[in-house]
């Protein structure tokens, strides 16, 4: 079960990284990025998984109760994907804003154009 | 006070938070509001940090924060918390120097440009995420602070985006460095899988119960992971660019504080959370990845014709002296290192700050329209001259204090262990040392002597507030030459000291008796090794008698030097005429790209190489920087084993 998470988080980690790399289009590098960060997100809240726990959430009258909290998932990746999750949208909205302003001021999207700076 | 003083961490992180947003609301109108909320913002902030100074460097205590008084419960870190030793306030106080110098500095020099509300945003919140980052003592608050580092550095990048090339900049840096945090959160992922903590102290602490698989992945996607914060070869691709196209104030923030944030980075993974540098093989890993950071570094330097562009290659090279020296695993490599790059983030920040004055005055960097212009802003010259001869290592300046340590360090593990490879490394440190003095008599040359070209003969000298930082930088590079053994004593030897005692870091942020409770173990307690023999007085008597005789020659030389060229026209060209005309040879501006054109030529095919490397493409920037984390990885497991 968890195997199937964990090896479709490097699939898409891989994957991303190889349209990163391949692809000449600025946005579908943007997408690449954006594709390695699902990935990573993935393994990060499969990290914290337990098959068949509960959700970490109890009130105090469960735990007075005597509801005792022995089997549930990890809350901390939840909240670092969460964070992580974040971050990544901030990262792509400022790749694509910077993408149409190079579009903007070389008229073009095409990394083999915009390599003014070299050498 | 006494008691309020361990609140000083966080509130001088929290405080430039704090300035970022009231300058997006206040600032946005009024220059007056984002002038003081700017300066006052950085002043408070490094006072605070200045305040720690007696506690952490002179008592030696180690300072911790739990934020929201949530310290550990049952031996587990479950908030998270802030922890100050000298290795970090040694980097935090790099960090405020650089950004209160940078901040004066912009008051003048970013006063054409437009939108600058959200410039004193963007640069308040990159010095915030720095200070953060060096201050934290847990990791995945370590990795947000990196990533608001890389935002706001790639914004600053692109904020002059009519500037040529910032916006491509821009988006390379932007890309190479989210597959850095990319591989640095998954290692992150990695070890809370692991150790079931993110607490740095505690990690330290469970790791010492030996590297599973998968704490071995986590250090080879870490290490790769602030090896691109760092800008290594071959992570380093974006930051020639960023540093280019990015305004003065903000390159010196990147060289000064922003590539020494992976430094630290680099230095807590290896030595305080996983301690792994007891292995060889992984020093050695780390040496030749600074080596040939430097070299490849100085190389690509010497290629260019763009001022900032050959200081953004030099400040690559630094760094990879920074690195070499920290891997050698050695108390005084350790010192060496950080010495070097405290003396990195003066010289650079001055030579950046000089490079934004002659922008401003002569409007552009470009090294072949340059020249001459030494009659004009005399003081700017002088603090660049200060700066060059501390990067080339001349004594008595402070590059060559450090370099003195860093070639000390490394040839004294080649007498020790006998091995060929150390006696490789020293060599090389000395040679790279000797072509970063070439490529600075290349810039002083193209730039500040030899002829005046017409256009650039209304420039004017910089105003007083864009001197004043270079003035401080500048008697910063010259007394850690002439004072290195005090700050031997004060600075370096604390913070190499807390490099090689990581139970004192487990200790005082999980309670007494953790670190020996996990089994961490000390390095033996070595004293610092006495630096070398040569004493900074005498060398500096004998560089003003060098000068004085430099003097003389030229006050009894020819007067006709310096006279401003006619045109730039082609076919009365005086530097063409010695070669071809035969007639009495004018005197003639040697362009920057025409001197060491001998030795360039000796090397062309490596430069054609070289060069071809850097494409501009970011695809190839990204392969290379996926390749060389695949490679780092394969060899950190090879070291470990797979067990």
């Amino acid at each position: 079960m968890m195997t199937v998470n964990y090896l479709t988080a490097a699939v898409l980690i891989v994957l991303g990284l190889y349209c990163v790399i391949s692809q000449k289009h600025l946005i579908k590098i943007v997408l690449g990025l954006g594709i390695t960060d699902y990935g990573i997100n993935l393994l990060i809240v499969s990290i914290g998984f337990n098959l068949g726990g509960t959700a970490p959430i109890y009130t105090l009258s469960d735990l007075m109760n005597g509801v005792s909290p022995v089997y549930f998932v990890d809350p901390i990746p939840q909240a670092l994907t969460l964070t992580s999750i974040v971050i990544g949208a901030c990262v792509d909205a400022m790749a694509l804003a910077l993408v149409i302003m190079i579009h903007r001021k070389y008229k073009t999207v095409d990394a083999d154009e915009v390599r003014r700076l070299q050498g | 006070m006494k008691e309020f003083i361990v609140h000083f961490p966080v509130l001088a992180v929290m405080v430039l938070f704090l300035g970022a947003f009231l300058a997006e609301i206040f600032g946005f109108r009024s220059r007056i509001a984002r002038r003081v909320i700017l300066l006052s913002c950085v002043s408070v902030s490094a006072a605070m940090i200045f305040a720690l100074i007696p506690a952490v460097f002179l008592r030696g205590e180690v300072l911790t924060y739990w934020m929201g008084a949530w310290e550990p419960a049952a031996g587990y870190a479950i908030g998270i918390g802030y922890e100050i030793d000298a290795l970090g306030l040694f980097f935090a106080l790099l960090v405020v120097t650089t950004f209160c110098l940078s901040a004066v500095y912009s008051l003048r020099y970013m006063e054409r440009d437009r939108h600058l509300g959200h410039y004193t945003t963007l640069f308040l919140m990159l010095c915030g995420s720095v200070l953060g980052l060096v201050l934290t003592g847990d990791i995945f608050n370590l990795f947000v602070m990196v990533e608001i580092m890389t935002f706001a550095a790639v914004a600053l990048t692109a904020f002059r985006g009519s500037s040529h090339g910032a916006l491509e900049a821009a988006f390379k840096y932007l890309v190479i460095g989210s597959i850095g945090s990319g591989m640095t959160l998954s290692g992150i992922a990695l070890l809370y899988l692991q150790c079931h903590t993110l607490n740095m102290a505690q990690l330290s602490a469970v790791l010492s119960g030996g590297l599973t698989p998968a704490s071995v992945f986590a250090l080879g996607l870490m290490t790769a992971g602030f090896g691109v914060k760092a800008f290594l070869v071959p992570f380093h691709t974006p930051a020639a660019d960023a540093y280019t196209a990015a305004p003065s104030s903000v390159s010196m923030v990147f060289s000064g504080m922003v590539n020494k944030a992976g430094v630290y980075g680099l230095i807590r993974l290896v030595y305080t959370v996983f301690r792994a540098m007891d292995r060889e093989s992984l020093q050695i890993t780390l040496i030749v990845l600074g080596t040939v950071t430097m070299f490849a570094g100085v190389t690509m330097a010497l290629a260019q014709h763009d001022f900032k562009r050959l200081l953004a290659f030099h400040s690559i090279s630094q760094i990879g002296y920074v690195i070499t020296a920290v891997s050698l695993g050695t108390v005084l490599g350790v010192s060496g290192g950080l010495f070097h790059a405290m003396n990195h983030t003066l010289f650079k920040g001055l030579l950046f700050l000089c490079a934004g004055a002659v922008y401003y005055a002569a409007g552009t960097t470009d090294l072949d329209r340059l020249g001459g212009l030494s009659k004009k802003m005399p003081h700017t010259t002088a603090f660049f001259l200060i700066g060059a001869f501390s990067i080339a290592g001349l004594p008595p300046f402070n590059g060559f204090a450090s370099k003195w340590f860093i070639y000390q360090a490394a040839w004294s593990r080649a007498v020790s262990t006998g091995n060929f490879f150390y006696t490789v490394v020293t060599v090389t440190a000395v040679i790279v040392s000797v072509m970063t003095l070439a490529s600075f008599i290349k810039v002083t040359q193209a730039v500040f002597f030899g002829q005046l070209p017409a256009q650039l003969s209304q420039v004017r000298e910089v105003p007083l507030t864009m001197r004043i930082p270079m003035a401080v930088l500048s008697l910063g590079c010259l007394a850690g030459g002439l004072f290195y053994p005090f700050v031997s004593e004060t600075l370096l030897a604390p913070a190499a000291k807390a490099v090689f005692t990581p139970s004192v870091y487990i200790d005082a942020m999980m309670g007494a008796g953790t670190a020996q409770a996990a089994g961490v173990t000390d390095a033996a307690a070595a004293a610092l090794a006495v630096p070398g023999t040569w004493d900074p007085v005498l060398w500096l008597i004998l560089l003003v008698i060098v000068l004085l005789a430099f003097f003389l020659v030229i006050l009894t030389g020819e007067k006709t030097r310096g006279a401003v060229l006619d045109d730039g026209g082609q076919e009365d060209d005086g530097r063409y005429a010695t070669f071809f005309g035969g007639e009495r040879a004018l005197p003639s501006h040697v362009s920057g790209s025409d001197l060491f054109w001998g030795f360039r030529k000796n090397w062309d095919g490596y430069f054609r190489i070289a060069q071809g490397l850097h494409s501009g493409r970011v695809n190839d920037y990204a392969s290379y920087a996926v390749i060389g984390a695949v490679v780092l990885i394969i060899v950190i497991f090879l070291i470990f084993g797979f067990r």
